[in-house]
Order: structure tokens, then C-alpha cells, then sequence
């Protein structure tokens, strides 16, 4: 059997896993994640000086047996790992565990904006294109919400302004996102362009301009960054049990969560997620059964940019209290996190929560260990890359199958594609 | 007795959820033609792909030429003298005959360097003529008819040394005169020595073309017999399991008013080149009106035309008194339209999708299946499931993959999908292309009904004696054009082959010529005639 042989029986295998078969090596990847990260911590350690080691590697001594092998090194894996997974949940295995404590409000914070960008990306992937504007839809939300916010502060205040500012925002985000979305939608559906092309291209418009317009009328005339004026405290998502000062509120959360239940619903029970699904799948039996493929291309990628835009409405309602130029990367995360996820949308709830540790972690980690931040990333890069790659060959094994896998069980062949006409790559 | 060419003795394969071979035993003699016979998901493309090496046997052995041995990979089996030419050619389109044929196995010259071309453009000159094949060696495959691009698989299989040559439905994609030839190459192949080993669910083939045939029924080997020593009947109960009815029994009917009229209808392809070239019809309640043609003569196009795939360039389409011309595939659909795709598989599957799913494509934007935007998931459930008990699609399990189905029993389901749909005009394109001969005679029986409940039927089918039996009018297409309307019962097969070929007649058909625009004059019923 020769070695392309092996690859794509390895391939068909993974293809074929079950539910369980994936989580199962989604764990295993972690495992042996961190045994590569272990190995990269063990040899930068080496590789650098100290006065003490912070760990050390040497045998057993038991009867007292002398000691003949030692080896120092700087960084101490078990604390990095410990850190990194423990640290960012405000150590839930020590005695006195608070769950309102800061590191872990970071977690989720970061949790509830992935959640968002994850799903944009997930519902965007299931009708079969790839959308890699969330970002752009992000920061055109973010924006588009501080203004409105700003503008309509002052007709309201007081609890009554929270009950209809933030809403009113989060509503503004959807639009502006799903506007922005629904641009390379409709070139995609009525101009044949490519939507990786065209997502890349309007991420940057949307950075300048939005760069342009902060940096100039939209500035804050008090501030020497690049920002808005701040939203008033009565326009920003109420922090609910954990401290105001961590920038989460478990509000934003929960809206997080039935955002996750709306997609899955919204795909699953609904004639438009069949319509979507069906022509992510198979746009020649999506159009056999009746879809409209252009409406539902501009369709699904107004929804998938409306949901960057709620992504980008919680940034500033419940992180920043303002816009400022330079938004973190939470739209291309969202990419991975969709990966990650299988783009189902329940898997985007858990796979968000994991960068969201990790992210948080990270801090922990440079907080407590002289590990330096680009090693930590690394290790964040390295389990990300871990977790990820099966459900990545997953996708490409499906893109591949080979024309005998169509026939595993079908045993007369298909005699459908006789002319030679079979629509599916 | 000689050595047999090829021998499994208890060939066992399994695969998720389905036994598709159950211990299964074969013997084949040296230069004979051996049929492999069987209903779709009978096993047999699985039992000659374990022999071929393409899959490996859960349990048994494989003797080839008198010697044990443990395929692999297809490349062993190659080296074994075994060669496989597949359902779907593995040919390179823009690349000559002669490269095609020693691709991979070229000789070469400067130790390895390059290829020798002049050599290999000789051997596979000579291959060619030592079998009697009629094929040039530069011709570009793309350029070349399918029964060529079939000849030059043999060829290919042939120069890499292949004593046995396993088949997979050779016949499925040839015109009745290239199925003669075909069976002429058999006959030359065996003289010479090689063995064939073809697979077929055509029960004519099959006694036509070879010395030993063996019946398999759910992965079982039912029965080999000779081939001279047996009759139709007896083959497709053994196929089967059960008495199975050959022949089509059209009961008179009266044809109500038109449900269908295309006129003028003028459709150009993706490549701009007239596909279908100003062609009017019309169908009647209670009709079946049949399009008869080589594939690819413009009968896909006038389809997708009408079924609201592919726009048409100008004409119009009538549905039941309204111009739908200009409406969309969901509000022909919405119109009492049904349609068998041809292509199953790219069409009328979602191949990733479950059973339950794939019940409800072309139905999800109405009732009963979803109701403002939702969808009704037990009903769909049962739906599927009474598709699938119904027109007894194996494996019977709803949440099993489209993908997972064999050709024939995903050809069942979309038709039950279809015909459940309670249309006033089906379309079916190929409605029991790749199906065995027990769900043929069921899905005709189905056709039969709608037509006898007021359904009108456009049938395209490349089957000359399905569309020839079935239909109450019969269009014979050529370069997108009728070249005559006629009536099936007083027409030969002969005479339908010259029509075919795009050669009117002269005289004789006259009789059995029916109004070539039945749209101005309804046609007079067969037998009328």
C-alpha cells in the first residue's frame, strides 16, 4: 500500500469518526499538546540562564540511596499547564474557590465575544461559504454601536436607559454587521466573486476607514488614543454578580448562549437552515429542491455578518464602554473556534470557552512564572493547532473522498454520474 | 479439469451496518465469459473490488490461476494478471490513447529518464491489432465515443498484462450497437485465451454475452448455471427471489385535456451551443409521452428547461393552463410538478444528508412538510419512512446516509420521494437507470398508475424498450431536434435505432408516424392508429 494510500484511508477514517470518536481525539490532541509543549518548555528552560531552577529532573531516591542524576531547568511545565488551565479559572481545585474571581471573569468575557464571532463563522461555513469578514463585520458593528449608543444616550438614563440602550445597540451592531456581510453575499450571488477574496479585501476597508473616521471627526477630544467619548455607565451591559472593573457581565453571557440555541435551532428545525445546509452540501440538489441559491447566499452571509456585529456590540457595550481602533483579532479566532467546533453551533459554545481559557491563561501564566509571553503563545498556538488539526483534515478528507468511497456500500456504483455530469467536487 | 482462472472460496465483507458478502464462492473458467448477476446491493461490484484488490475480504481467500493470494492494493492485483475496467472510466481527457493506455506503466528510455514515446505508440499499435480494436493511437480521449473510451480501458488493462478482466456494468453508458461490439470484443478476448468477468443486472446481456452466469441475492452466490441452459424467467427469479413480471402491461386509458404544452422551446448549453433546438410538444392527462435518444442529444437540457433548472433562450411552457416559463424551480414545483433526476447522485440526493432529510428536499417551503419556516420533523420522519417501506429500499433504516445506499435503492428512493408527491406532471429522466429488474417492474407499475390516475409523464430514457413500452407517444430526439413523433406500438427497435442515429427513413414509418406537432392536433391513441 503505497503512502497515498495510507493518507487517504487515514483520511476516509477520520471523515467517518463519530461523535464520541471526535471527542475522544480532540482530548487525546490536547494530551499530546501538552506533552509537545512540556518537551518545548524542558529544552527553552535549558536553553536559558537562572539562579534557581525552578524545576528539577532527577530519579527517586528510596533507603536513601545516593543521588547520581540531576538536571535543572528554568521553567517548570507543571506550573506553565497549571497556570494556563487552572489559573485562568481562579483555581477551582484550591480551597475556597470564589467563582467571581477576576481571572475567571476574563475567561468568560473573552468566551461570550468568540461565541458571537465563532458562530458567524459556523453558519456562514454550513451554507458552504467562507467567511473570512468577520472581523470586518466585527469592527463595522463596534463602531456602528458606540455611535448610536452615543447619539441616543442622552434622550434616556437610568435603568429604563440600559433596558433600551443596550438593546438598541446589540440591534444597530446586527444591521451595520450584516450590511457589511452581506456585500460579498451579494457578489458572490449575483457577481460570481470570490467570498475569501472579497471578505479579506473589505476587512481592511473596514480597519481604515473606521481607522480614518476615529482618528479624525469620531475622536475623542480629550483622548490622545484613537477613541470615542465613552459611553455613559447606564448604556453598557450591567455586570451581573462579578465586579464591574473585569468588563463581563453574565447577561452577555446568557444572550451568548440563546444566540448558540437560535443558530442550532435556526439550522436544524427551520426551512431556511435546511435551504442553507443543503446548499452548503450540494448546490445542484439545493437547486434540484427548489432553493433559491443566490437569495440564500445573501441571506446566510447577512445573518453570519449580523452575527460578527453583535460580536462587535459586545465589545463595546460590555469590554471597552467606547470604540477604539485596534480591535484584538476576535473575528479571525472565530475562524478556529468554527473549526474547532465541526461549525456545529453547540460545539461553538465549548470550543469558544477553550480560547477563552486559554487567552486568559495566558495572562495567569506570565503573571505567576518567568516563562516569556512569546514561548506561552507558542504553547496556546500549539494546542489550538493540535485540537483543531483532526477536525481540519476532517474537512479535507470530505473535500477529497475518492470516487470508490462513494461506493463502500453501494455496491452497484452510482449510475447517476454515467454522463458524466457528477455536480459535487 | 483445468485450473480455474480465478477462484473465492468464502469471500466474506462487511461494512458499517450491511453484509455485502456472505461467504461467497466462485469459480471461473480459464476463457469463458463469466456474468455476475445481480439486484442493486446484491454485493457483486464489492465481491469483484475484493478481487480486484480495491477492498480487503473480512474473511476467505482469493486463488488466482491456481495460487493463493492477498491483494493489497490494485496495483498486486495488476501484477496477478487481474485488471478491472470501472463503471467510471479512469481515463485522462486531454491525453492521447497511447498515453492513456501505458500511463503509468510507460516504457522508457535513458535509463528512466523519458518516456519512449515511439514505443509506446507502437505496442499499443500492435496491442490493438492482435485484439482486433479499431482505435488510433493519437486520438485525444475526449475526442473519442464512449464505447472507444471503454475499448481503450480493456486495451489499458490488456498492456499491463491482464489475464482476467473484470467489468463493472460495461454496458450501462453504451448505445445498443456499441453493447454489440462490446460483445464481439468478449468473444475475440476469449479466444484468445483471457477470461471476463462482467457484472451486469440485465438479464438480456447476460444470456447473450456469456458462458456461466451466477446469481447473487443479498450478498449470497444464489446459483450459477450455464447460460445456454436457462431462461429469462428462471434467471430473474433467481436474481430476485420471486416470479418476476417481464413485460409491461399498458392498460387503455383516455388521455384528457393537455397538462403540458412546450412550444417552440430553444435552450443553448453552458458552452453556447444549441442544445435543444425549437422543439414543441404537448402531454395530456394520462399520458406518458416518451423522449427516445442517444444521451446527450439535448435531452438534459430540454428537461432542466422544463423542470425550471436551466432557462430557456425562448418558447414558452405551459403547466395546466399557466405560462411558467418564467417561473422558478420552487414555483414549478408549487405547480404539481414532479422530477426524477437523472443524476441522483449530484441532484436528487443530498448524499451527506439522512433519509428523513433527503424525504423532504423539494417539499420543505410547503405544507404538510413546514409550516410558517419550520419544519414538521416527525412528519417528515414519516414520510421518509413510508417512501422507504413503501418502494423497499434497503437498508430500511431512516437515519442511514444517502451516501451509504446502493445506486439502485437511492434510485428507488427518489422516485418514491417523487411520486408520493401526488404531481400533475412528472418529469422522469432515466427512471430505472442503474435499477435491477425486480424494482424496474415496480417503478413501471408505479409510472402506470399516476398515468392511470391523470397524471401526465415525460419519460426520457436512454432504455429504448423502457420508453418504448411505456409510452403512449415516443419523440425521437437527435441534436436537440425531434426527428419524429411516433407510435411506440407499431415501430421497431430498428427502425428506432436509424432514428436515433439521426436517419429518417424513407417511407415505411409512414404508418406509424403520428402528427409531428401534436400541440395543433391531438395525436390518434396507438392503437388507432
Amino acid at each position: 500500500m503505497s503512502a497515498r494510500d495510507r493518507a487517504r484511508r487515514a483520511l476516509d477514517r477520520l471523515v467517518e469518526a463519530s461523535a464520541t470518536e471526535r471527542a475522544l481525539i480532540s482530548l487525546a490532541s490536547l494530551v499530546l499538546a501538552i506533552a509537545v509543549g512540556t518537551v518545548l518548555i524542558l529544552v527553552a528552560g535549558r536553553m536559558t540562564t537562572c539562579e534557581q531552577a525552578a524545576f528539577v529532573l532527577t530519579h527517586p531516591r528510596p533507603f536513601g540511596l545516593p543521588q547520581v542524576f540531576a538536571m535543572g531547568f528554568c521553567y517548570d511545565p507543571v506550573a506553565v499547564f497549571d497556570r494556563l488551565f487552572l489559573g485562568a479559572l481562579g483555581d477551582p481545585l484550591r480551597a475556597g474557590w470564589d467563582p467571581l474571581n477576576s481571572q475567571f471573569a476574563v475567561t468568560l468575557r473573552e468566551t461570550t465575544v468568540l461565541v458571537f464571532t465563532g458562530l458567524s463563522v459556523a453558519l456562514a461555513f454550513r451554507a458552504g461559504i467562507f467567511n473570512i469578514g468577520t472581523q470586518g463585520q466585527l469592527v463595522v458593528g463596534a463602531l456602528a454601536t458606540a455611535m448610536a449608543v452615543l447619539w441616543a444616550a442622552p434622550l434616556v438614563s437610568g435603568v429604563l436607559g440600559t433596558l433600551l440602550l443596550v438593546p438598541l445597540g446589540i440591534l444597530v451592531g446586527a444591521l451595520f454587521g450584516g450590511f457589511y456581510g452581506a456585500i460579498p453575499g451579494a457578489l458572490k450571488a449575483y457577481a460570481d466573486a470570490n467570498e475569501v477574496i472579497t471578505t479579506i479585501m473589505l476587512n481592511f476597508v473596514a480597519t481604515g476607514v473606521v481607522l480614518y473616521l476615529v482618528s479624525g471627526i469620531l475622536k475623542d477630544p480629550e483622548s490622545a488614543a484613537n477613541q470615542t467619548v465613552p459611553l455613559p455607565d447606564y448604556a453598557q451591559f450591567p455586570p451581573v454578580l462579578f465586579g464591574e472593573q473585569f468588563g463581563f457581565s453574565l447577561l452577555a453571557l446568557a444572550f451568548g448562549l440563546v444566540a448558540i440555541v437560535a443558530v442550532y435551532f435556526l439550522l436544524e428545525q427551520t426551512t431556511f437552515g435546511y435551504d442553507l445546509r443543503t446548499s452548503g452540501h450540494q448546490p445542484a440538489a439545493a437547486a434540484y429542491g427548489g432553493v433559491d441559491a443566490e437569495r440564500t447566499i445573501v441571506a446566510s452571509m447577512t445573518l453570519s455578518g449580523a452575527l460578527g456585529g453583535i460580536g462587535g456590540a459586545i465589545y463595546v457595550l460590555m469590554i471597552l464602554g467606547n470604540f477604539q481602533t485596534g480591535v484584538p483579532a476576535y473575528g479571525f479566532d472565530g475562524i478556529t473556534v468554527a473549526i474547532l467546533a465541526g461549525n456545529n453551533p453547540l460545539g461553538v459554545g465549548f470550543a469558544a470557552f477553550l480560547f477563552g481559557v486559554l487567552k486568559s491563561g495566558t495572562t495567569a501564566v506570565q503573571f505567576a512564572t518567568d516563562v516569556p509571553p512569546q514561548l506561552v503563545g507558542v504553547l496556546r498556538g500549539l494546542i489550538i493547532l493540535f485540537v483543531a488539526m483532526p477536525e481540519f483534515f476532517r474537512l479535507i478528507g470530505r473535500y477529497l473522498q475518492p470516487p470508490e468511497r462513494n461506493r463502500a456500500v453501494a455496491t452497484d456504483g452510482g449510475h447517476g454520474s454515467a454522463d458524466g455530469r457528477e455536480g459535487s467536487p | 479439469m483445468s485450473t480455474p482462472a480465478v477462484e473465492l472460496r468464502g469471500i466474506t465483507k462487511r461494512f458499517p451496518g450491511v453484509l455485502a458478502n456472505d461467504a461467497v464462492d466462485l469459480t471461473v473458467e480459464p476463457g469463458s465469459v463469466h456474468a455476475l448477476l445481480g439486484e442493486n446491493g446484491a454485493g457483486k461490484t464489492t465481491l469483484m473490488n475484493v478481487l480486484y484488490g480495491l477492498y480487503r475480504p473480512d474473511g476467505g481467500t482469493v486463488v488466482v490461476e491456481g495460487e493463493e493470494r492477498s491483494f493489497e492494493s490494485p496495483r498486486d492485483a495488476i501484477d496477478a494478471g487481474v485488471g478491472m475496467i470501472h463503471q467510471h472510466f479512469m481515463l485522462v481527457d486531454p491525453m492521447s490513447v497511447a498515453e492513456n493506455i501505458t500511463l503509468g506503466y510507460e516504457p522508457r528510455r535513458f535509463g528512466g529518464l523519458l518516456v519512449d514515446r515511439d514505443r509506446a505508440h507502437r505496442e499499443v499499435r500492435e496491442l490493438g491489432e492482435r485484439y482486433g480494436f479499431d482505435v488510433d493511437p493519437d486520438a485525444a480521449i475526449e475526442d473519442v465515443s464512449v464505447g472507444v473510451q471503454q475499448r481503450v480501458e480493456i486495451l489499458k488493462a490488456l498492456y499491463r498484462g491482464a489475464e482476467v478482466l473484470i467489468l463493472d456494468e460495461p454496458t450501462a453508458v453504451l448505445t445498443p450497437q456499441e453493447v454489440e461490439d462490446l460483445f464481439a470484443v468478449f468473444e475475440e478476448l476469449t479466444a484468445q485465451g483471457k477470461t471476463i468477468l462482467f457484472i451486469t443486472h440485465k438479464l438480456g446481456e447476460a444470456m447473450e454475452a456469456a458462458d456461466t452466469i451466477t446469481a447473487l441475492r443479498d450478498g449470497q452466490n444464489v446459483g450459477t448455471v450455464p447460460a445456454d441452459e436457462t431462461t429469462r424467467e428462471e434467471l430473474a427469479e433467481l436474481m430476485v427471489g420471486r416470479e418476476v413480471l417481464l413485460d409491461v402491461e399498458r392498460p387503455e386509458t383516455d388521455a384528457g385535456d393537455v397538462v403540458l404544452d412546450v412550444s417552440d422551446l430553444t435552450v443553448t448549453d453552458a458552452r453556447s451551443v444549441v442544445a435543444v433546438d425549437d422543439v414543441s410538444f404537448s402531454i395530456r392527462a394520462g399520458e406518458i409521452f416518451g423522449i427516445a435518444g442517444v444521451d446527450g442529444n439535448g435531452q438534459s437540457e430540454l428537461v432542466e428547461a422544463i423542470t425550471g433548472l436551466e432557462p430557456p433562450d425562448s418558447g414558452r411552457i405551459v403547466l395546466a393552463d399557466h405560462d411558467v416559463t418564467d417561473r422558478s424551480r420552487r414555483g414549478r414545483i408549487d405547480a404539481g410538478m414532479s422530477y426524477i433526476p437523472s443524476d441522483r447522485q449530484a441532484q436528487g440526493l443530498v448524499m451527506d444528508f439522512d433519509l428523513v432529510a433527503n424525504g423532504l428536499l423539494g417539499s420543505q417551503h410547503a405544507e404538510p412538510f413546514a409550516s410558517g419556516g419550520r419544519i414538521d420533523w416527525p412528519r417528515t420522519r414519516g414520510h421518509a419512512e413510508s417512501v422507504i417501506d413503501e418502494y423497499s429500499v434497503r437498508p430500511g433504516n431512516p437515519d442511514a446516509s444517502a451516501e451509504s445506499l446502493s445506486g439502485g435503492n437511492q434510485q428507488k428512493f427518489v422516485v418514491g420521494r417523487e411520486l408520493s408527491r401526488d404531481p400533475t406532471l412528472l418529469v422522469a429522466a432515466q427512471p430505472t437507470r442503474g435499477v435491477d429488474v425486480g424494482s424496474i417492474e415496480f417503478i413501471h407499475e408505479r409510472l402506470l398508475s399516476m398515468r392511470g390516475r391523470g397524471v401526465s409523464i415525460l419519460l426520457v430514457s436512454s432504455k429504448l424498450e423502457e420508453v418504448q413500452a411505456l409510452s403512449d407517444r415516443l419523440a425521437v430526439i437527435y441534436e436537440g431536434d425531434f426527428v419524429e413523433t411516433v407510435d411506440p406500438d407499431h415501430v421497431s427497435e430498428e427502425e428506432l435505432g436509424l432514428l436515433m442515429a439521426g436517419e429518417r427513413p424513407d417511407g415505411g414509418l409512414e404508418a406509424a408516424t403520428t402528427d409531428q406537432r401534436p400541440s395543433a392536433e391531438p395525436a390518434p391513441r396507438g392503437d388507432e392508429a
